[in-house]
């Protein structure tokens, strides 16, 4: 029982590390760019 | 409930605008960037009077709302876009006693933007010593606005400043000069289309080539009744208006200041004479930089030892009280000996940003920038790239942002193309520990072996960023001009609080950073380095003990022959030997060649690689340093981390392009792969030659 907890624990820590490194430096999902002014914004300036 | 305002801190440079930050949030602040660019983005929460809350965004310095750099740009976007959610709902204008003229061009660009705004006088300890007087009640009624006359240094005006934000909606909104005297008719007809509009607003789109989304120079062409005049008409128009603030600043501060040239003692221009001589200077610098790496080795080595043997200590106590298995082994073996290998250099790297920061808040930095614009202009570069090679001791990736602040495309390429071979606080771990490990500790004229390696590895970093600009400047077939124009701050004694500040956020920066990264590969190799496949790896304790039969070993002696066997067979293990043909002519191990390659994706990783590849079925209580030093070559028998291996280690890690998130910021700011794949190939190849020239030549 503890050698397959154990075994989870490691292979779970695994998952999240390679997770993180991917997105890290291979692929991210794109985040939303910032509303831009423009348009009836009620920016006031245009 | 108390309520939460937005206060937008704006200024020119060298005006104490990070001091009057500092001052107002302390340390509930945080960094980060604007969305969608690097530009760094610095925020802060401080509590006012009658339980207001404001959050207070630092934005770039700017000499005025005429952008010339993306840095600029974000000043103009935020001030322009009402939609936006850091859209000030007071705007404070940081300006210093000593060049409030020039300060004031800032502050009535944005006061016509009709945002309240506050004017900070700050510096005001130094008008006695200047023999500046001011009539602030003048000044407040000619530039309709409420002032606070402060001193960060001393820590006085604080609270009227607080005080003035808190009551922001007692300020006047109204404009310092009419936008309309800059040309009558052409703003005659702008009025006319865009009647809901505020016509300094409108001005700033037309002139500004800024990102206003859909709001460009186009949308005024579609307008029937209104023509945009040509580029050189709005140029012309743009001098007149700053000439028109500048007549309107002249006659305000005729009355509002006055300068006793008598009564003022300037110390500055002697000390000048003497740190931007062309001898002195130099020498100057040169005792500085020496004094600087020097103490860098004194300081630090006891806290070091004291971190190295906590985190020894930490491991085999989770090996002694978890329960034995995979996990407990992952703990100890793998994350904290992989952290042991970041927390280790802390005070190192603290005591280099110590030093650093208060070159810059001494306002001796500019004056190198000076210095070293002579050299520079050589090597075909500008005196501002000085600044990103400077800047590159801590970190590649802003230092090539701050190559935006260089107008000419040729120059700012080859800075672009040559600041990753400054060395970086990720080279520092690297560096250090080869260091300990293969030179004396033996000293000459007061100065260890160890701080002169480390200074000339430094010194070779910049050579080979100067070399390399001056062999590009004649390749690159690029035409350009350039000016180079630098303030020169004031002498001041260094704020402790901003010192404190710096030092703190950038080792945040360097263990939050590199530490996510080097836990997550320290899980990732300890895994590849604890299984493996087939009967070698599986069948591991049979075999070795077959094989060892007749030899009467001691248990301890059979365990770590095992482990031992496992480690050559896991997968690192075969990767390891793939790789070796390689990089034995370096004089490397299988290895280093793992930590070189995972330290390709961040630099800091080798130290942390090698902690947790060494410590993976040791069952000593051992320091990082020492499972180093105990490793023996296997082909020539003797230590593997000696002179030559240790000396080519070096310098493949001065050359090397090992970084991706300064390949990813150089594709950005260059918009191709090109160029960072240039930089990929070329450093390391160069890299790969030198280190293998210095192991045959040493060994």
């Amino acid at each position: 029982m503890n050698t397959l907890i154990q075994n989870i624990l490691v292979f779970s820590a695994l998952a999240f590390a390679l997770v993180f490194l991917v997105r890290k430096f291979i692929w991210s999902p794109k985040k939303k760019p910032a509303k831009p002014c423009g348009g009836d914004d009620g920016c006031g300036c245009h | 409930m108390s309520k939460q305002i937005n206060v937008a801190l704006i200024g020119n440079p060298n005006t104490g605008k990070t001091s009057v930050f500092n001052a107002l949030t302390g340390l509930n602040q945080k960094v980060g960037n604007y969305p969608g660019i690097t530009v760094e983005k610095k925020e802060g929460i401080c509590k006012l009077p009658r339980g207001v809350k404001a959050h207070i965004i630092d934005l770039p310095g700017t000499y005025s709302l005429n952008a010339s750099s993306l840095d600029e740009n974000v000043v103009i976007e935020l001030l322009l876009n009402k939609t936006d959610k850091d859209y000030p709902d007071v705007a404070v204008v940081v300006s210093d006693v000593e060049n409030l003229k020039r300060n004031l061009l800032l502050f009535t660009q944005i006061k016509d933007l009709q945002i309240p705004t506050i004017l900070v006088i700050n510096m005001s300890d130094r008008m006695e010593y200047k023999g500046i007087s001011l009539d602030i009640p003048y000044l407040e009624q000619q530039l309709k606005t409420k002032i606070a006359l402060i001193s960060t240094r001393k820590n006085k005006g604080i609270n009227k400043l607080k005080e003035l934000i808190a009551s922001h909606k007692e300020l006047s909104v109204e404009a310092c000069l009419d936008a309309s005297i800059i040309d009558t008719t052409y703003f005659n007809n702008l009025r006319k289309a865009f009647p809901h509009q505020l016509l300094y607003k409108l001005w700033l789109v037309i002139t500004q080539d800024v990102n206003f989304g859909k709001t460009d120079r186009k949308t005024y062409d579609a307008v029937e009744d209104f023509k945009t005049k040509s580029k050189t008409d709005l140029k012309r128009l743009q001098q007149k208006e700053t000439i028109k603030r500048y007549q309107f600043i002249n006659e305000t501060l005729k009355k509002g200041q006055t300068i006793d040239l008598k009564s003022a003692k300037d110390l500055r221009i002697k000390l000048d004479r003497i740190l931007t001589h062309k001898v002195w200077g130099y020498l100057i610098f040169g005792v500085i930089l020496l004094t600087i790496f020097q103490a860098i080795y004194d300081w630090s080595s006891i806290p070091m030892d004291f971190i190295d043997n906590s985190f020894a200590s930490l491991s085999e106590w989770t090996k002694d009280t978890l329960p034995e298995g995979a996990f407990t082994n992952l703990l100890a073996e793998g994350i904290i000996s992989g952290l042991g290998g970041v927390v280790i250099f802390i005070p190192q790297i603290a005591f280099l940003f110590l030093f650093i920061s208060i070159l810059e808040e001494s306002g001796y930095m500019s004056r190198v920038v000076f210095l070293m614009d002579r050299i520079m202009r050589r090597f075909g570069l500008s005196g501002k790239s000085v600044v990103p090679l400077i800047s590159g001791t801590a970190c590649a990736i802003p230092a090539i942002m701050a190559t935006r602040n260089i107008e000419s495309w040729k120059e700012r390429l080859i800075t672009i193309l040559v600041t990753p071979f400054t060395t970086c606080a990720a080279r520092l771990p690297v560096y250090l520990i080869i260091i300990a490990l293969v030179i004396p500790e033996g000293r000459v004229f007061g100065l260890s072996y160890q701080a002169l390696t480390l200074m000339l590895l430094y010194l070779i970093g910049f050579g080979a960023a100067v070399g390399s600009a001056w062999i590009l400047n004649k390749v690159l077939k690029i035409k350009s001009k350039s000016f180079f124009v630098v303030e020169m701050p004031n002498y001041k004694l260094p704020l402790l609080k901003n010192v404190a500040l710096t030092v703190l956020e950038k080792t945040k920066a360097f263990v939050f950073g590199a530490g996510k990264i080097i836990l997550a590969i320290s899980i990732v190799l300890w895994f590849l380095a604890s299984y493996g496949p087939g009967d070698s790896f599986n069948n591991a304790e049979r075999i070795v003990t077959e094989q060892y039969a007749s030899d009467n070993l001691t248990e301890e002696e059979l365990n770590q022959k095992i482990e031992s066997h496992k480690l050559e067979h896991s997968f690192i293990g075969i990767a390891g030997h793939a790789i070796e043909p390689v990089i034995r002519p370096l004089g490397y191990d299988w290895k280093i060649g793992i930590a070189i390659v995972s330290s390709f994706a961040a630099r800091e990783v080798f130290v942390g690689t090698l902690a947790t590849i060494y410590s993976v079925g040791s069952d000593e209580e051992e320091t990082i340093k020492n499972r180093m030093a105990g490793e023996v070559n296997p082909v020539l028998g003797g230590p593997l981390f000696n002179f030559a291996s240790g000396i080519s280690l070096l310098l493949f890690y001065a050359f090397a392009m090992q970084c991706m998130s300064t390949l990813a910021i150089v594709k950005r700011e260059t918009n191709s792969w090109k160029w960072p794949m240039y930089q990929l190939l070329i450093m390391s190849g160069f890299a790969y030659i030198v280190a293998l020239i210095a192991y045959q030549v040493l060994k």
